[in-house]
């Protein structure tokens, strides 16, 4: 409760984070992860939104993330500019078994380059793995990648390591790790393949996010008194496709009172 | 998002008649007349209203009542004066016997018994003629439910009701059921296999929360009562106690009837036998989108609930979900609508749940749940407003830290509050909501605000809301009074509290509030939805072409507006499962037009493919303007239809308009030549040829003077003549010259090196090609000429001017007819070119028209009809809304009044922690149980206006025994 009241005491960065993709990839139980170390099989879906936080240790500093997790079915769509407005990174999510949820996360992260705040960091999130998971790593990747990652993060979840047990067929699989690489590449995202249910890539994403984002910039802003977090990109960078309520009214009450 | 619905543009204001429907949760459509009974559809019978006193009761139960009373064929319905305290909605097939009643003088009343053996009185008021149209056609209605059978049809649908077996249960007589005075008892009716009363999973895998806690056996006593006194399911008569009784919680058993009948699903359901299982069988081996979707969210639903850890729950929920999504079409399935169904479900059966979805979804949350969810976007505004009138100062500190409220409360609204709160307290909401109707959510959700209020002001952002919220709600159980000295103060839970607070201090929320409130602000979310889809449409082009995204909008807004002309038909799409589109997970099929909107659309922003007549009567000029009808159209049709589905797409639009509006002269005569050249050879037949140049005679038809007309004779002459001249030559036989070889009107025969040679010839065809006709395409809104300018953009326009069409086509005509009788009346129409505004060299011909001075510039034209905008509304009936609407924001002095309102009552036990008797059996009535229930029955008194004069309720008393005329 305290939460708001207490967020200019200590010396954490709030950071705005969005999850954006199709229904039912996995978004909700992506967050349940990271902030709970948790896997629920059957999560209810997210009506409108949810709002959760985490904190998050980058070298010297911490990051406060405020994570809204969005509903993901279509016609939920003309909510989310509430949701990404003044967002600072947003994860887009798609389900490697579903072909069709790629297009969708593409579609996703075209409307966030042209609506949400310029500066968002976008990570791409190919969620699910533990599904195609087989013997040779995830279908063919490059294994430095791999394990850069890990370097690179000594709070990895525990019981992550990608199950090189089992011989399993790629059958599941509808995206290979590659097309969306380099889909990722070509548009600038962060990518990562993950798994809600087994821990895996998620806590990377997170702090891949954390070191990318522009933290001085936020820091400057926030110093600056506004009160909000975001407003590095401010209200008219995010709020322009809000479809809701709020913009309209003072103009609309004049005429009608 | 590639589905354009116009829907939201047809939207009507609902009727006096739809309204009055509405308020008494009568199904709108009548129900389908029974096979033997076509011919007197119910719908013949006429209605009628009549001010009235209802009393009731041998045993003087109840008060009497100054109302209305409705004949709404099949329905008989009666509301109080204050539309609150009493009401009821009888099919008229439970109405057993009407007699008049022989009384004072002067005083026409009828005794009415029910099914249940219940005797009511009306008191008709008005004057006497009045009285007696009304029941002539009483009458005539009761005849007719005689004839559909549907007399016979009550007594099996009686025995689906959990009801009816509580109160044979209960010891006393049910045989008053049977009292004699029906009107028909036949034994031959089937009497349904089903002793079963339809129930929920419930039965079978608990109810949620302690029954013992939740005072179950009390509650159903009370209910118990109160059902063989009052009637129960279809003859329910609502007084004050029913309310009231809501209001403290339904309990579990009945909660399912409760619901469909207070609801008035309950008339859905009796109307329409058999019509589910119909649809369990139509849906079988079909598939949709909505399937899909539904699948996905299946083990989604409630899924700590034992039912939904079973099959027999999950196929349950799919079912309902598949037939709801599969009768409504429109609706189809949304998230949020699983939660709503699954929790529906543990109350009551299949079919009911189906029922109660329907007119959920159709009545009390209109537009919640369909594509735009523009209803739930409404909704949102209309809370927002209702609590920027009554807690100012939240709504001002919100604004000030740019918190959205709906960022907290959509989902309240969208889900019941079943997904907010702990389901227990959720589903008493949604039992006040199924009574009280929609405002109930927005009291609550005020309720809610106003008592975190100082909390609220301390927020800095949607995350410190949402969190304030979720503790909140977190602790509903806890009580409200914690360090109070009173026990009984302590015992008030704050879910107490919250309902206590919504229904009195905002009490003033009433339908008519909302109802206004929506049409306030109806245009400002179809417009920002409609915006919003457009910037979605241009974004998902996979390509704008050459055109700028601002262009790309204005080919989107002609194509909008030519849909609400001439919707595309719905099947123009192939089936979804077909559709193997790039574009991954569309909802539902891209929007494709046909021919006909094509056409609309075309004509405005295409110059030459409309017909604008100017029209001078003396009293006005104007322009008239119809969609011009060519095969040239069809051709650019089909030329744009690229992938051959007989429709075209936005994108294919966009694409079509790229090839020709951006183009230099010689890529102009290129895309004319290949528009025309069907097969693709790069050759066009001579019978192309001719439809070129017809096609030329098309777009110059209203140019002025003859230059047009000689240019395309010319290419015509030249034409044929070089293309002759490239023919491989032979020699005639007979005269010995070379003339070129017949060949078929369908061979090859000018290619496009000839045609731009024989175009380039001709200085007015250059003109043409190099600049003319790419301006004959513009994208900016046609000056509608007979509308002043109006701020609110194209779209908004467009809404004024739909409202007022048909006035002006009036008007327009009048002036015309008019005109002609003092021979006044001209029409010329306007060039689509316009490059010759003067005559090169007046002929015959054109002198007999007008002088060409008038046709220069619409915007010279003077007279205007003004089109009067309707979006201002009458809104100073729910600008006062008594004192405490006014007042700033004070928690403070408010939890003192309630705190001494408790004081002076004893406790509130229902929620009551403190009892830890482990004794669930629900027969074991504890009597003190029942004193607490009232208890909190009585926190809900509101005073209850009759509406009668000591007099007046003299009379209806004598009324009470007074005797039959013979
Ligand atoms: N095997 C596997 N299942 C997962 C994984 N992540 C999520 N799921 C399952 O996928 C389903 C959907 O997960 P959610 O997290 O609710 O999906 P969402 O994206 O939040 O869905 P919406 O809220 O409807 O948009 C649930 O049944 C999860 O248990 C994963 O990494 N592996
Ligand atoms: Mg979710």
């Amino acid at each position: 409760m305290a939460d708001a009241a207490s967020g200019s005491v200590d010396r954490s960065v709030q950071v705005k984070l969005v999850l954006l993709g199709e229904a039912a990839v996995g978004k909700s139980s992506v967050v349940l992860r990271f902030v709970s170390n948790e896997f629920q099989a059957n999560k209810e879906p997210t009506i409108g939104a949810a709002f959760l936080t985490q904190k998050c240790r980058l070298e010297d500093r911490v990051l406060r993330y405020e994570i809204w997790d969005t509903a993901g079915q279509e016609r939920f769509h003309s909510l989310a500019p509430m949701y990404y407005r003044n967002a600072q990174a947003a994860v887009v999510v798609y389900d490697v078994t579903k072909a069709t949820s790629l297009e969708k996360a593409k579609s996703w992260v075209k409307e966030l380059q042209r609506q949400a705040n310029p500066n968002i960091v976008i990570a791409l999130a190919g969620n699910k793995v533990d599904l195609v998971q087989t013997s040779a790593m995830s279908s063919g990747s490059t294994p430095s990648s791999e394990s850069e990652d890990e370097a690179d993060d000594a709070t990895a979840t525990p019981g992550e390591s990608p199950s090189v047990s089992g011989g399993e067929p790629e059958s599941l699989r509808q995206v290979p790790r590659e097309e969306a690489q380099a889909y990722a590449t070509e548009a600038g995202l962060l990518f990562f393949e993950t798994s809600a249910k087994s821990g895996e890539g998620i806590v990377e994403i997170f702090t891949e996010i954390a070191k990318k984002i522009p933290i001085e910039h936020i820091l400057a802003s926030t110093r600056g008194g506004a009160g909000r977090s975001g407003g590095a990109g401010g209200r008219a960078g995010g709020a322009r496709e809000d479809v809701n309520l709020e913009e309209q009214q003072s103009k609309k009450d004049g005429c009608n009172c | 998002m590639s589905t354009i619905s116009t829907q939201l543009r047809n939207f009507k204001e609902p009727t006096k008649d739809q309204l009055t429907h509405v308020f008494f949760s009568i199904p709108e459509a009548p129900p389908v007349p029974l096979k033997d009974t076509e011919k007197q559809g119910s719908g013949d019978i006429e209605k009628m209203e009549i001010n009235a006193i209802l009393s009731f009761g041998a045993q003087e139960v109840e008060d009497s009542y100054a109302g209305k009373l409705h004949l709404l064929p099949p329905y008989l319905a009666f509301s109080s004066l204050d539309r609150k305290s009493v009401r009821f909605t009888l099919p008229l097939s439970t109405v057993r016997r009407v007699e008049r009643l022989n009384a004072r003088a002067g005083v026409y009343a009828l005794s009415l018994s029910t099914w249940h053996g219940m005797k009511i009185i009306v008191q008709l008021t008005s004057l006497r003629p009045t009285a007696d149209l009304f029941c002539g056609l009483l009458r005539e209605a009761l005849k007719v439910e005689l004839q559909r059978g549907q007399m016979k049809a009550v007594k099996g649908f009686v025995k689906t009701c959990y009801s009816e077996g509580l109160v044979s249960l209960s010891g006393v007589s049910d045989n008053e059921r049977e009292d004699g005075s029906l009107i028909t008892e036949t034994k031959e009716g089937c009497p349904a296999p089903e002793t079963e009363f339809h129930g929920g999973l419930g039965l079978r895998f608990k109810f949620p929360g302690d029954p013992k806690k939740l005072r179950e056996a009390s509650k159903i006593k009370l209910w118990t009562t109160y059902l063989k006194n009052h009637g129960r399911n279809l003859t329910l008569l609502r007084y004050p106690q029913c309310t009231r009784l809501v209001q403290v919680g339904l309990p579990n058993r009945l909660r399912g009837e409760m619901w469909e009948t207070l609801s008035g699903s309950l008339y859905l359901r009796f109307s329409n036998p058999g019509v589910y299982d119909q649809l369990l069988l139509d849906i079988q081996g079909t598939n949709s989108t909505s399937f899909e979707d539904i699948e996905k969210d299946l083990h989604r639903s409630l899924p700590e609930y034992a039912g939904y850890q079973s099959d027999e729950g999950i196929s349950a929920l799919r079912r309902v979900l598949q037939a709801y999504s599969h009768r409504n079409p429109e609706v189809g399935y949304c998230q949020a609508m699983n939660i709503l169904a699954a929790a529906i479900l543990i109350y009551m059966s299949e079919e009911q749940t189906f029922w109660l979805l329907e007119v959920l979804c159709d009545r009390l949350l209109p537009g919640y749940y369909g594509p735009t969810m523009h209803g739930t976007l409404l909704d949102q505004r209309v809370f927002e407003s209702l609590v920027t009138r009554c807690l100012p100062m939240i709504s001002d500190h919100f604004q000030a830290v740019d918190v959205q409220l709906s960022v907290a409360s959509l989902p309240w609204f969208l889900s019941l509050y079943i997904n907010s709160m702990p389901m227990v307290f959720a589903f008493r909401i949604v039992d006040c909501f199924f009574c009280m109707g929609p405002k109930v959510l927005f009291q609550v959700g005020k309720a809610i605000l106003k008592i975190n209020g100082e909390k609220l002001l301390q927020i800095q952002d949607d995350g410190g809301f949402l969190n304030l919220m979720r503790e909140y709600f977190a602790s509903l159980g806890d009580s409200a009074h914690p360090e109070s000295a009173d026990p009984r103060a302590r015992a008030i839970t704050r879910f107490q509290e919250l309902l206590l607070i919504s229904f009195r201090e905002f009490a003033v929320i009433s339908d008519e509030t909302i109802l206004s409130e929506r049409r306030k602000y109806r245009n400002e979310i179809v417009n920002s939805i409609e915006s919003f889809s457009k910037r979605s449409a241009v974004r998902n082009l996979k390509t704008l072409g050459r055109f700028t995204k601002e262009q790309a909008g204005f080919i989107y807004d002609a194509l909008y507006k030519a849909m609400c002309d001439v919707p595309p038909p719905p099947t123009v799409a192939p089936p979804p499962s077909l559709l193997a589109t790039n574009d991954g997970n569309q909802e539902r099929a891209e929007t494709r037009i046909g021919i006909p909107t094509f056409q609309v659309f075309l004509s405005e922003i295409l110059t030459w493919a409309r017909n604008e007549k100017i029209v001078i009567n003396g009293f006005q000029e104007r322009i008239d303007r119809e969609v011009a009808e060519h095969e040239l159209i069809d051709r650019l049709f089909y030329f744009w239809d690229t992938s051959c589905k007989g429709s075209l797409s936005f994108q294919d639009l966009v694409s079509g308009l790229d090839g020709v509006m951006l183009n230099d002269l010689m890529e102009n005569i290129e895309w004319f030549f290949n528009l025309h050249d069907k097969n693709k050879d790069g050759y066009l037949t001579k019978d192309e040829v001719l439809t070129l140049s017809e096609s030329f005679l098309f777009i110059f038809r209203h140019e002025i003077g003859d230059a047009y007309l000689g240019a395309v004779s010319k290419f015509m002459t030249n034409a044929f003549e070089y293309g002759d001249s490239l023919l491989p030559q032979h020699t005639n036989s007979k005269t010995g010259a070379t003339e070129p070889r017949d060949i078929g009107h369908n061979q090859p025969y000018l290619n496009l090196a000839t045609f731009r040679m024989v175009v380039l010839a001709d200085e007015v065809l250059e003109s043409f090609f190099e600049t003319d006709l790419s301006a004959s395409f513009r994208l900016e809104p046609v000056p509608d000429l007979e509308l002043p300018p109006a701020s609110s953009g194209f779209l908004g326009d467009l809404w004024s001017n739909i409202a007022t069409q048909d006035n002006r086509k009036m008007f327009n005509k009048l002036s015309d007819e008019l005109g002609k009788t003092i021979g006044k009346h001209q029409v010329i129409y306007r060039p689509t070119i316009g490059r010759f505004t003067k005559l090169e060299e007046p002929t015959a011909r054109e002198s007999l028209i007008s002088p060409p001075a008038k046709t220069t510039s619409g915007s010279s034209l003077g007279t205007v009809v003004v089109s009067s905008s309707s979006s201002t509304l009458d809104t100073s009936s729910i600008h006062d809304n008594g004192p405490s609407s006014a007042s700033v924001f004070s928690p403070m002095p408010h939890f003192k009044a309630v705190n001494a309102a408790f004081m002076e009552r004893t406790p509130f036990a229902i929620d009551d922690a403190g009892d830890d008797d482990d004794d669930s059996d629900l027969d074991m009535v504890h009597g003190e149980d029942d004193d607490q229930v009232m208890d909190e029955v009585d926190a809900f008194l509101e005073a209850h206006d009759s509406g009668l004069t000591e007099a007046d309720k003299e009379v209806a008393k004598d009324l009470l025994n007074a005797e039959p005329v013979k």
